[in-house]
């Protein structure tokens, strides 16, 4: 770890100008920030620690709105039973997330910003990675294991796996970043926040250097109570996804009247399946129909050498996470 | 006296372990200590063409980088598999040559342990890089000491071919074994302090007196001039117990700097400057004829080795153990590959080989339509199938039974996938487990004194497993004092001889010295008050008094506490050693364990074979959507002689199981072929499980007398747990999908 200078701003436009200088960077829970810098991936010269805002601490569970600061805990929302009421996905994807202890020092808006677990990005002695050196090469698609890498929405640049459980199911109800920056406020609809490789995978975000993310907004719709995140791993907690959905299901009747799948595990990006939520929409919900919107949701899908398993894994996810959804529509589950 | 052995005793240094009173080798800071960090190789293969350490010494509070041009006095020692202590025989630092990925190529050495760390980043070695793999190639092996001394490495007996022609039905499957990590929690450091030519070195150990043979032959020194201390071991493995090279470069880094320097080797470097479990391949005919009775049983195992070591853990003398068979022929073989040495992770053949051959007689067992315990039942052997000698005692139909019947075997469908609970299909699967009892010699001394209290000393080493405790069971109940007053000390080489925590030995072995140490301080006591002018045993004569629970019995009725005794004599105090060797243990074994090495008796000796058995039942579940598998339930049994501690014995073998789950599903280490490299070198990416995994597991531990292994009758169970585990949970993975695994871990992937 390099050594670096802390800031502690008193205020968030002071936050804003510390976060601005070249080779700074913003520090929240420290989850992800602190464990590249120990192995060497992030050296910033200087780390401006956020976590004394109060104005971006806290969240409202609103009838029309949900408002999360970008400093509530992962854990505290997590806890929260209106929220688990109104949107039993968002508390699924944070319940579901890392452990315990993560939970605790970790915050929402340092969440959607955490970075690939590729391994090759991770471990500095690897000198192939375009996202760590840009213009290096890609060790992981040059002979390396791609079990935990992109099957929708990388690059021959880059294959790298957004692996966050939150982003997915902000994603499936679009949820909007509220931000401030150098250039003023802005909202941000989570579709656009991430940023696929192509031939810039350094480049993650839109957003611009000393842009501090405020809160999460999301306004109220239909899908949202009967909704469910399934993650499937390896193991029982503490492991990223294989393959994850997020999916809300509104009914009239048995008719589909509104679908929303987001998709984890898989994906460049947080990843939103629209065309496999077409398939439902207007249509009598069936174990086959759910299938069959398994299947589009991994029509585009281009497995690498190790990830094939994800295609038909995540069909059956998000299936399976359908079945989940209409159930609870039904009042079943 | 309450009885001590066969109960449940809490560990006697639990609350020093949970106030933090306890100190591990690297809480011990010499004054004036200085940090090491390592700079470890990124290419597998090749020769160092530079290194450009101006940078690293430039960074502020760095003293010193080393590298292989500016080491003096850097010693090393023979590898273990050459006859050494050494966990490798290729050695670091001496030269240019690069063998494996994450070798060490400097070493640095600064005020601070960041400085270290920052020192070591920033060290730039340059590399001309060679071919490298590393994976073994199992088309590409070798019989392990062809042509000379095949040690049994290969065994035949009638066969094989004819006997699969006769069997009604057979097998011929190959299972897989992966690369894993021991990951203890305590990561590897080194402590080391010269004083002139007086050296002491704290490292967390599994043995003690290996350390301060290997280093003191290295450096010429007396074995007096070296203090090696290792009082407690935040979980070992197998991965503690010879001397590595981050030990040896410590020592040597400290004699250059004329300071103590003390490493803290980081978990990824873990991956690579010490051992590993070596990746397998196993493979099994096995035939039978219609009634299930073996006709034939082949196995070849092909382990992985490095370039410079031939590993040799060999499992097929436990897999020929196991089955009556007329025909047997077993193979031991290594291929090669560009690895560090592996070596011994908890039961370190034992996982592998019946990961495999439990599968296989599954696998036969469906072939024959025949229940998979009848299977075992009826080819139970009574005698060693291949030495043929009597087992000292075998309890594995005992333990099949009584897990069967707490696992509710019975109620179990057959058919394959004819269960299921909502979601999730189940399935119920059976394997068996065994280990080999090592019988190591061993001596301990014992000092009791008139006050009620006594000391044990002996050089062996609590690697978590409970040791302080039950030598404080085992004297309390011989010398008649509470558990309490019985004080245990460990983890000096100085102390009398115990054997290499290793194998499951150390409560056989030196658990049968400290009693014999407590049998000969009686025996004094008893001199000494027969000859007293007054006193119940005075005038007895000392040949005929006898030592029970604790009081001392003359022939005629007379009786006398130890310790009413004892407090009566001039001294009030009295020493006394115990030195243990099994009769059927070879001069040269006893020779072997006085130089650090692992001479053991056992597990076949000339008169008898020695084994502890284990049958464990798994419930597994299989989810419809996400094809997750989970396990809801692990029920084991187990026959190991006398238990000594019900309480530690049982979190042995529960922990056992326990990794016996991380194993079948969760335990892999990663490698990346192109670079040749470990890839999830950390406790994040390495799953191993988490407390949600782990529901029921429930262990039994049936009574069984050995009068043969030891004077005490125990067997070795610190491994034996582990054990048939992942066959128990692929088999019931089989049972529930119709699916056949046979390479580890057992993943989702495998499954859609
Ligand atoms: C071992 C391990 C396991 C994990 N498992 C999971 C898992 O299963 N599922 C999962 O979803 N996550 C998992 N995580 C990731 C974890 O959830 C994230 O590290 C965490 O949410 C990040 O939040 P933080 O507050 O610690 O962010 P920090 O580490 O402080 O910041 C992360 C990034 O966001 C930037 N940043 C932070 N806040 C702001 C802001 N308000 N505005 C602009 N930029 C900001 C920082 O500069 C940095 O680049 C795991 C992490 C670890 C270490
Ligand atoms: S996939 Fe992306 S992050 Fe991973 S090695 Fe390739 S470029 Fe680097």
């Amino acid at each position: 770890m390099d050594n670096f200078a802390y800031f502690r701003p008193g205020s968030l436009s002071e936050a804003i100008d510390q976060a601005s200088a070249e080779g700074r960077d913003i520090l929240a829970g420290g989850t992800t920030m602190v464990d590249l810098m120990k192995l060497d991936v992030q050296r910033p010269d200087g780390l401006v620690d956020i976590t004394g805002l109060p104005e971006l601490e806290g969240y409202e569970i609103g009838a029309d709105r949900l408002r999360f600061g970008a400093l509530a805990r992962m854990a505290e929302v997590g806890d929260d039973a209106d929220l688990a009421a109104a949107c039993p996905a968002l508390t699924e994807s944070l319940w579901k997330a890392a452990s315990p202890q993560l939970r605790h020092a970790a915050r929402l808006g340092g969440n959607v910003l955490q970075r690939t677990r590729c391994p090759y990005f991770r471990d500095t002695a690897y000198v192939q990675c375009n996202k760590r050196e840009p213009g290096s090469g890609c060790a992981a698609l040059d002979g390396g294991v791609t079990s935990l890498h992109a099957i929708l929405g990388g690059s021959e640049a880059c294959v790298a796996m957004y692996p966050g459980d939150w982003a997915q199911a902000l994603i499936a109800f679009d949820a909007e970043v509220k931000t401030q920056g150098p250039g003023g406020t802005r909202t941000i609809p989570i579709a656009d926040l991430h940023l696929r490789p192509g031939d810039t995978p350094e480049i993650e975000t839109i957003l611009e250097k000393g842009e501090i993310i405020t809160a999460i907004e999301i306004p109220v719709i239909g899908a949202m109570r009967a909704s469910h995140y399934l993650k499937a791993r390896d193991r029982e907690s503490y492991a990223f996804a294989n393959v994850s959905a997020a999916v809300g299901l509104e009914m009239e009747g048995d008719t589909v009247s509104d679908a929303r799948i987001g998709l984890g595990g898989v994906a460049s990006v947080p990843w939103r399946a629209s065309a496999a939520e077409d398939v439902l929409r207007g249509k009598t919900f069936s174990e086959d129909l759910a299938r069959e919107a398994g299947r589009v949701a991994f029509a585009e899908a281009t497995p690498l050498e190790h990830s094939a398993y994800k295609i038909p894994l995540g069909a059956d996810v998000v299936a399976g996470a359908l079945m989940t959804a209409h159930a609870r529509a039904k009042g079943e589950n | 006296m309450a009885q001590t052995i066969n109960t449940e005793v809490t560990r006697t240094d639990a609350p020093r372990k949970v106030t933090g009173a306890a100190h591990y080798a690297a809480d011990f800071t010499p004054a004036g200590m200085l940090h090491g960090a390592l700079v470890t190789s990124r290419i597998a293969v090749g020769t160092l063409t530079g290194i450009d350490i101006s940078k690293a010494e430039a960074e502020p509070g760095v003293v010193a980088v080393f590298t292989h041009e500016t080491l003096p006095d850097y010693k090393t020692v023979k590898g273990f598999y050459a006859g050494g202590p050494g966990s490798a025989s290729f050695w670091p630092m001496e030269g240019t040559e690069i063998k494996y990925a994450g070798q060490p190529v400097a070493y640095v050495v600064a005020e601070t342990a960041a400085a270290a760390r920052r020192g070591a980043q920033l060290v730039e070695p340059t590399y001309e890089e060679g071919e490298a793999n590393i994976a073994m190639d199992p088309s590409d092996s070798f019989i392990v000491g062809a042509g000379e001394d095949s040690k049994g490495m290969t065994v035949t007996k009638g066969d094989v071919s004819a006997g699969l022609s006769e069997a009604a039905q057979s097998v011929d499957v190959e299972y897989v074994t992966p690369f894993q990590h021991h990951n203890p929690m305590e990561m590897f450091a080194a402590t080391a302090e010269w004083r002139g030519d007086r050296l002491t070195v704290w490292m967390p150990s599994q043995s003690v007196r290996t350390l301060r043979h290997g280093i003191s032959r290295a450096y010429g020194l007396p074995e007096t001039s070296v203090r090696v201390v290792s009082p407690f071991v935040g979980g070992a493995f197998g991965s503690k117990a010879g001397i590595t090279p981050y030990t040896m470069l410590t020592i040597a880094a400290a004699k250059a700097v004329g300071a103590p320097v003390r490493l803290i080797v980081t978990r990824p470097q873990m991956y690579t400057v010490a051992t590993f479990r070596p990746e397998s391949v196993q493979k099994f005919r096995i035939g039978a004829d219609a009634s299930g009775k073996l006709t034939a049983f082949e196995h070849i195992e092909i382990a992985q080795t490095s370039q410079f070591d031939e590993v040799v853990n060999p499992g097929t003398h436990m897999t020929r153990a196991m089955y009556a068979s007329p025909n047997i022929h077993t193979e031991q073989r290594l291929s090669r590959s560009d690895t560090n040495t592996g070596g011994f992770m908890r039961a370190p053949n034992e996982m592998q080989t019946f990961f495999g051959l439990e599968s296989a007689m599954d696998e036969l067992a469906l072939k024959l339509a025949m229940d998979p315990v009848e299977l075992r039942r009826v080819n139970d052997a009574q005698t060693h199938p291949v030495a043929e000698v009597p087992f000292s005692s075998r309890s594995l139909m005992e333990c099949y039974d009584a897990a069967a019947a707490s696992f509710g075997w019975a109620d179990r469908n057959p058919e394959v996938g004819g269960m299921t609970d909502g979601d999730w299909l189940v399935g119920y699967g059976c394997a068996t487990a065994t280990y080999p009892t090592n019988i190591s010699p061993s001596a301990a001394r014992v000092r009791m004194q008139g006050t009620g209290h006594a000391f044990i000393e002996l050089a062996a080493h609590d690697v978590g497993t409970g040791s302080y405790t039950i030598f404080a069971q085992i004297a309390a109940a011989r010398l008649g004092l509470p558990v309490s007053a019985c004080d245990v000390v460990m983890g000096e080489a100085h102390l009398p001889l115990a054997p290499i925590s290793g194998g499951s030995t150390t409560a056989a072995s030196a658990g049968s010295a400290v009693h014999l140490a407590c049998l000969n301080l009686a025996a004094q006591v008893a001199r000494e008050v027969s000859q007293m002018s007054d006193g119940p045993l005075s005038g007895v004569d000392p040949e005929r008094i006898t030592l029970e629970d604790g009081v001392l019995r003359g022939p005629d009725g007379q009786s006398q506490p130890l310790l009413e005794a004892l407090a009566a004599t001039p001294r009030g105090e009295a020493t006394a050693e115990g030195e243990y060797r099994h009769p059927a243990l070879t001069d040269q074994a006893l020779k072997l364990t006085y130089q650090g090495g692992y001479g053991v008796a056992g597990p076949v000796t000339p008169e008898m074979a020695m084994f502890a058995f284990g049958a464990e039942f798994a419930e597994v579940r299989i989810h419809r959507w996400t094809h997750e598998i989970r396990v809801p339930r692990l029920h084991g049994a187990f026959a190991a002689g006398t238990w000594l501690n019900r309480k530690t014995a049982h979190s042995q073998l529960m922990g056992g199981m326990v990794w016996g789950i991380g194993s079948a599903l969760h335990e892999v280490t990663e490698i990346d072929h192109a670079r040749a490299r470990f890839l999830n070198a950390n406790i994040a990416e390495y799953l191993v499980p988490v407390n949600a995994d782990v529901r029921e597991v429930r262990v039994e531990m049936l009574e069984e007398q050995d009068d043969y292994v030891n004077p005490l009758g125990v067997k070795g169970i610190g491994e034996l747990g582990i054990v048939g585990t992942a066959a128990a949970i692929g088999n019931a993975i089989h049972h529930a999908t119709g699916k056949r695994l046979r390479k580890l871990p057992l993943r989702m992937s495998d499954l859609v």
